[in-house]
């Protein structure tokens, strides 16, 4: 496969600083992330500070947050670490965060966030280029892969009970509650006239305005067809009759052409050798 | 409406067409999207709306009248045009056929001999006779033939391709023969040696590429010379020279059915005849004779009949095809060309078929005959006046097996025909008229375009390696007369009471018994002729009926019957008295059989022992071949079963889990509905899981939560597969209406799903988000709670105005899958197993194909499921499979043959599919073509997504597939038709791997379904599991781990932009890396696409490629303690 022949290691497009990275002392051929200074066109979000934040691309799928901040964290003191799958505006952070549910893990190759303390930590990240590999798995800070890895994650998709039930019901009862405020709502508003004397029909009501659903439209347009279709006589004028006649001959030429066209096919595909 | 139709089409163009209307519509007629593909046809009003001309009117009216429909009239022409003869070929033929008249009658005379003194007959050739025994009298000289006719197809036209055969009746002179030349084959023996003088002669002519001898139909009395042109037209056309007497040489009568023509004596070399023993009659013999006394009568017949009738002659092409098809035409006692023109010509004199008719209906009168007539009982004629002189169809049917007499009265048409053979082209005929009478079949296809070879046709096939057994048949048998007749043939004169006993044994479990013969090949001139037992090994067909062929008794009549004493002797000592729940004491047979795999084989046993019996054929010369792949679903080491009977208490136990759901007290909702998906739960798993209990020492304990957790120390545990069950809940006013509070309140039921059943049926739960599993049996069953309203609610989407619209979303088409196509299809496939008892294993063999052939991961389960109930469902031209091999054969051969690209597949379950709608499918199908997945599935309930095909296959791996299929049938056929050397039917499990970048060997300990791959590993681990069902305390086990998958899992996600990656998932030890040639070409820096690359100068611009070292120690370290090796075949690329 295409390759370049001499091949220049480190090798970075402009503004990103190459740096190798290696799983452990044993991997011969290092990846290499591709970082630089964060900059966005519109005003940083708080999440990603502009000057203090570095955006790696190219972390390997072993590479966790944790490995990332350990890693980094030479070159001063690293805020936090955000790995996505795409790089993309700082997502919102969800208020909720749940244990259990709506979990998604970012796998693959991915592309991060380091957030520094100051600003000087991202200039000494793209020195770090000058120096040798960078390792993520040490003997001090093992990263699990493969068997132990997934022996791991086995053990932590087994769910508390206890807890589960309890994050369950805390849940459903904020909703109880949302649910039940918005219906004293409705039914505060319910045949009241707002400011320009508009009245709300709503399901609830006394008298049930149609559901707006599309199917409901469909049925009624569906309904109204038929009413007509059943007023109409198709065998009164003559010309009806002849028409008929007409569009039965178009039908059978319709049909053969399409049978032609079929045969021409199979012939061309030499469908027709029996054996 | 006024005006004409053109009037009113101008007036409508403009509006319809943009601007440019007509330029447009042309150029986009013009540019097809795909080559090969069907286009929706577009005609323009104009077009449709002409006033029909009256040839319009009359042949729209034709095709309705003579045809099935346009279509049909349209492929049965361009059929006809593809096997018949070329004008130009003809021509090329006539010239051909004057140069070897004008050859013949250079040939010199020579002087008289007698016939056993063959001295003057030179070294080049040998007479094409078996002279047994050699000394008979008469004396033998050649003289030029007095005359030389073609005869048979070619002058009718009727001739078709592939093998053209010119008939040239080539008339020996009167001064040949002497009196009495009718006894003892003094007439054969002449007729071989003077084709031998004639080939001797022509061999050395320029004229002719070849010159050699064949046997007419197979038959050894008959030899026959074949000549065929020199250079390019070599393969054009053979010319079949058969020598026949001078008209009035023979007496007729000398010949009737009960008379006799070879003396005892002289067959056995006997000097003096034995007093006052009668002579044997020899039918067989006399017909042969009487046969080469008629051909240019036949010929006068025929011809007669052609005349004014059109249809005769495509009929009777179709009939050949027909014919061709199901093998049925060519060889010794079969239907061939000649018999079914003379069929076509009876039915003309009897008024069944009238000459205006065409040649569909030629062919479906003559199919609607055979299907109806027994020929084998009810005999038929064609002589016109009947000469009380002449024998009467009564001495034919003694003398032969079926009868069908020429218009001379004398000679039998399908004398060599065995019943059984007539059996099956009647049943063939009848299968046809179904398949013609049926709209949902495409009859064109199905009768005229696919091949029966016998493999995918029969159920069981076996061979008789070694036919000279069959001597020690005749001699056990007694057929000594026989013998005679046959001129020493003694497979001939073996096979119809060998196919009787079979039919007899194999009564009620088999419909056909069929046999089948190679035809004896052509010989050069200068070789002696075959012998009888170089005709190869004899094959015999099975086809069952499924209700009886597994059945283990054979109920004979009540002991105290006369009959007992024959049932007695035909079943020898296997027959014994047996006591019946009713209070009869009955002979039976009962055969040995636990499993339902021995059960199917119980033919095999039947046949074997009633050969050994009365036919004296040694089981060694048997090669019966109807289990031989279930080898690969077999599991584990006791090697009886292949999972019918696991597969069954799987089923029981899910049903009593379903029954304990419905009754689960305390619940706040009720179940409505209790549906499985697993593919265990409708008889298509590979593996049926069996039992298990886990042994607590091989895992990690996990005391507080009650389960077990794999040892990174020990082999990885056995894998146990999760059950998924779809557990339906009552709807109710209390289900939130939002997806959020929806996934809660599943979560809060699958605990308390676990809680009671824990309570109340003390089963081992362990409750998830997203599902329960529960420990019952030794199975573990995945319960996941549906809310029938839930798809629903994913799909909501509000609309600007306000409007509630729905909207599938890739969520909710996930969820529909899951929670209702596949538990619909789950039990339709499920019924369909009650229907046909070896679908489920013809299934399994399949999916282990594709699995053995690492494309599991790259087509859906379901997506096989479905290819074979097509088999089973719409099997025409065949008849359902009722055992898994000619099932597992079919599945190939639909593969490697559907056309993907132009038709639909339509699996009618539960015939939920009215012809019209097969119809609209097939339409829409057609237009909206090229938006459509490649392998475009339809059901009834799925009429126009294909949704099991919708993200697999993709084009590439289908081609691939096709590729496999083709290769592994024709694999596959070559090995089991070869009874002589050794079958290894595994080797089409075997996957190729030399077309695989990077082969990543995995260590078999942590491989959980090592023991399920194709040759079982000679080392096994243990698995830390034991087979138990009665377990109930016990701490969870390790359920769903499979090292391997979250391997590839990671895997694809890291890589699945650079590479592909196979897998046999049963207990594959390499997993197969494919590049995508694609990404390895160098790209400009993209921010997007930098994944697994480095960035690189190139030319001195900057551009990515893969960084395929770095990514080939990722293979490893990602599957630390799995990967064994990571073998790059940098053969075949650089890095």
């Amino acid at each position: 496969m295409a390759a370049a022949k001499e091949r220049v290691v480190g090798a970075a497009p402009a503004g990103y600083t190459a740096l190798a990275v290696k799983f452990g002392e044993r991997q011969r051929s290092p990846h290499y992330l591709l970082v630089k200074e964060h900059q966005v066109r519109e005003g940083a979000g708080t999440t990603h500070p502009s000057r203090r934040t570095l955006f790696v691309l190219n972390v390997p799928p072993y590479c966790s947050p944790d490995s990332l901040s350990r890693l980094f964290s030479r070159c001063g003191d690293v805020q936090s670490v955000d790995i996505c799958e795409k790089p993309g505006p700082g997502e919102k952070k969800e208020k909720l965060k749940s244990k259990f549910f709506n979990r998604k893990t970012v796998t693959g190759f991915h592309v991060a966030y380091v957030v520094f303390r100051k600003p000087s930590g991202v200039q000494a990240a793209k020195a770090l280029s000058q120096e040798g590999p960078l390792l993520i798995s040490t003997e001090s800070h093992p990263v699990k892969t493969g068997i132990s890895k997934w022996i791991a994650s086995y053990a932590a998709s087994v769910v508390d009970q206890e807890e589960l039930k309890a994050e369950v019901d805390a849940y459903m009862q904020d909703y109880d509650k949302k649910i039940a405020e918005e219906e004293a709502k409705a039914a505060k508003e319910e045949g009241v006239p707002d400011e320009e004397g508009w009245v709300k029909v709503t399901r609830k009501g006394r008298k049930p305005g149609l559901p707006r659903t599309e199917a409901a439209n469909l049925r009624v347009l569906e309904k109204e067809k038929q009413k007509r279709a059943r007023k109409e006589l198709l065998n009164f004028y003559a010309w009806q009759h002849r028409e008929t006649k007409r569009e039965h001959i178009a039908q059978l030429r319709k049909k053969f052409e399409e049978d032609k066209q079929r045969i021409a096919l199979m012939r061309a595909q030499r469908k027709f050798r029996p054996y | 409406m006024a005006g004409s139709p053109e009037a009113a089409e101008e007036a409508e163009a403009p509006g319809r067409e943009p601007p440019a209307g007509g330029a447009a519509r042309s150029g986009k007629r013009a540019a097809p999207s795909g080559p090969g593909a069907l286009q929706p046809t577009k005609l323009s009003r104009a077009e449709l709306y002409k006033p029909p001309t009256s040839e319009e009117l009359s042949q729209l009216k034709e095709t309705e009248d003579l045809f099935h429909s346009s279509l049909l009239r349209l492929q049965i022409e361009e059929l006809l045009k593809e096997v018949t003869l070329k004008e130009t070929k003809k021509k090329k033929i006539d010239t051909f056929l004057h140069e070897i008249n004008s050859l013949l009658s250079t040939i010199p005379e020579t002087s008289e001999t007698e016939l056993t003194d063959q001295a003057w007959l030179p070294k080049g050739v040998k007479v094409p006779f078996l002279q047994v025994p050699f000394s008979v009298k008469g004396k033998f000289r050649f003289v030029p033939p007095a005359e030389l006719k073609v005869v048979g197809s070619y002058l009718l036209g009727t001739c078709i391709k592939p093998e053209i055969n010119v008939d040239v009746a080539v008339t020996m002179p009167r001064e040949i023969f002497q009196d009495k030349d009718n006894l003892n084959q003094r007439y054969h023996r002449k007729r071989a040696l003077y084709l031998a003088h004639i080939a001797q002669h022509f061999s050395k002519e320029k004229l002719f590429g070849s010159v050699k001898f064949a046997y007419m139909n197979s038959n050894h009395l008959k030899p026959i010379l074949l000549l065929r042109p020199q250079g390019k037209d070599e393969k054009m056309v053979t010319v079949r020279i058969h020598a026949c007497p001078a008209p009035g040489l023979f007496k007729p009568s000398r010949f009737y059915p009960n008379k006799n023509n070879v003396r005892t004596a002289w067959f056995m070399e006997q000097n003096t005849p034995k007093e006052g023993a009668t002579e044997p009659p020899t039918p067989h013999y006399n017909n042969s004779i009487l046969c080469d006394t008629v051909l240019l009568s036949h010929l006068h017949f025929l011809s007669s009949a052609a005349t004014d009738f059109p249809g005769m002659k495509d009929g009777l092409a179709l009939l050949k095809v027909w014919l061709n098809q199901r093998q049925l035409s060519k060889g010794l006692g079969l239907f061939s060309g000649f018999s079914v023109s003379m069929l076509v010509a009876y039915l003309l004199m009897t008024c069944k078929i009238i000459k205006m008719m065409s040649g569909y209906q030629v062919l479906r009168s003559t199919l609607q005959f055979l299907a109806t007539t027994d020929l084998s009982v009810t005999g038929i004629s064609l002589a016109k006046d009947m000469d009380s002189s002449l024998p009467v169809l009564d001495d034919f049917h003694q003398a032969f097996e079926v009868v069908f007499v020429d218009p001379s009265g004398l000679v039998n048409l399908c004398a060599d025909m065995t019943a059984s053979k007539y059996h099956q082209v009647q049943f063939e005929a009848k299968r046809s008229m179904e398949i013609l009478d049926d709209r949902m079949v495409d009859g064109f296809q199905a009768l005229l375009m696919t091949a029966k070879p016998m493999l995918r046709a029969f159920d069981h096939v076996f061979h008789l390696k070694h036919v000279s057994k069959l001597q020690g048949t005749c001699k056990k048998m007694q057929l000594l007369n026989e013998l005679m007749d046959w001129g020493g043939n003694y497979m001939a004169v073996a096979l119809p009471f060998v196919v009787s006993l079979l039919a007899c044994g194999l009564a009620r479990r088999a419909l056909l018994v069929p046999h089948f013969l190679p035809q004896i090949p052509e010989w050069p001139i200068d070789a002696e002729p075959p012998k009888h037992k170089d005709v190869g090994p004899l094959m015999f067909g099975l086809l069952f009926d499924p209700e009886f062929a597994a059945s283990t008794l054979e109920k004979g009549p009540q002991a105290d019957h006369p009959e007992a004493l024959d049932f007695r002797t035909f079943w020898g000592e296997k027959s014994e008295l047996r006591r019946f729940q009713d209070g009869s004491i009955c002979e039976a047979v009962v055969w040995e059989a636990d499993t339902i795999c021995q059960k199917r084989l119980i033919p095999e046993q039947i046949v074997r022992h009633l050969l050994k019996l009365h036919a004296d054929i040694p089981e060694s010369s048997i090669c019966y071949t109807g289990a031989l792949l279930e080898s690969v679903i077999r599991t584990g080491q006791e090697a009886s079963g292949t999972g019918e009977e696991a597969m069954v208490s799987v089923i029981c136990s899910y049903d009593d889990l379903s029954r304990k759901l419905w009754n689960l007290k305390e619940l706040p909702l009720t179940v409505t509905a209790v549906q499985g998906v697993h593919p265990a739960l409708r008889y298509t798993d590979v593996f049926p899981p069996i039992p298990m209990k886990p042994i607590y020492s091989s895992h990690t304990r996990m005391r507080t939560k009650n389960l077990l957790l794999p040892s990174e120390e020990k082999p990885c545990p056995a894998y146990i597969a999760p059950l998924k069950i779809i557990c339906h809940m009552e709807g109710s006013g209390q289900w939130p209406q939002d997806k959020e509070a929806i996934k809660r309140i599943k979560a809060a039921f699958h605990l308390q799903l676990a809680e009671l059943l824990q309570q109340q049926h003390q089963l081992v739960c362990r409750p998830a988000v997203t599902h329960t599993d529960v420990y019952k049996d030794g199975y573990v069953f995945r319960l996941q709670v549906a809310y029938h309203r839930e798809p629903l609610i994913l799909k909501e989407v509000v609309t600007p105005e306000g409007m509630l619209k729905y909207q599938d979303t890739e969520e909710s088409r996930q969820l529909e899958l899951e929670t209702l196509h596949l538990p619909y299809l789950t039990s339709s496939l499920h019924g369909l197993q009650q229907q046909h008892p070896v679908f489920g294993s013809t299934c399994r063999l399949a999916k282990r194909w594709v699995s053995a052939q690492l494309l599991s991961d790259s087509i859906s389960e379901e997506c096989v499921d479905l290819l074979v109930a097509f088999l089973f469902l719409h099997p025409a031209p065949f008849t359902p499979p009722s055992s898994p091999q000619v099932g597992f054969l079919r599945f190939l051969d639909l593969l490697a043959t559907f056309d993907w690209k132009n038709n639909p597949l339509i699996v009618n379950l539960n015939t939920g599919l009215t012809d019209s709608d097969c119809t609209e499918i097939k339409n829409k199908f057609v237009a909206a073509r090229s938006r459509l997945p490649v392998m475009f599935i339809a059901t009834p309930k799925d009429q126009w997504s294909s949704m099991w095909t919708q993200e697999r296959p993709s084009a590439q791996i289908l081609q691939r597939l096709l590729v496999l299929a083709s290769e592994s049938l024709r694999t596959l056929e070559e090995q089991l038709m070869d009874p002589l050397h050794s079958q290894d039917v595994k080797m089409v499990f075997r996957p190729p791997l030399d077309f695989y970048d990077v082969l990543i060997h995995l260590n078999p300990n942590q491989i959980p379904r090592h023991l399920e791959s194709v040759d079982r590993p000679l080392k096994s681990f243990s698995r830390g599991v034991v087979k138990n069902s009665t377990a109930v305390k016990i701490l969870f086990p390790v359920v769903d781990y499979d090292p391997v998958q979250c391997y590839l899992q990671e895997l694809r996600d890291a890589f699945s932009d650079l590479a592909l990656f196979f897998y046999d998932k049963h207990g594959g030890e390499v997993i197969a890396v494919l590049w995508k040639p694609l990404s390895f070409q160098p790209q400009p820096f993209k921010v997007s696409n930098v994944k697994g690359r480095m960035v690189t100068t190139l030319n001195n611009e900057l551009v990515c490629v893969p960084n395929v070292e770095a990514i080939l120690e990722d293979f490893e370290i990602l599957g630390e303690g799995l990967v064994k090796s990571v073998e790059a075949r940098t053969e075949k690329w650089t890095i």
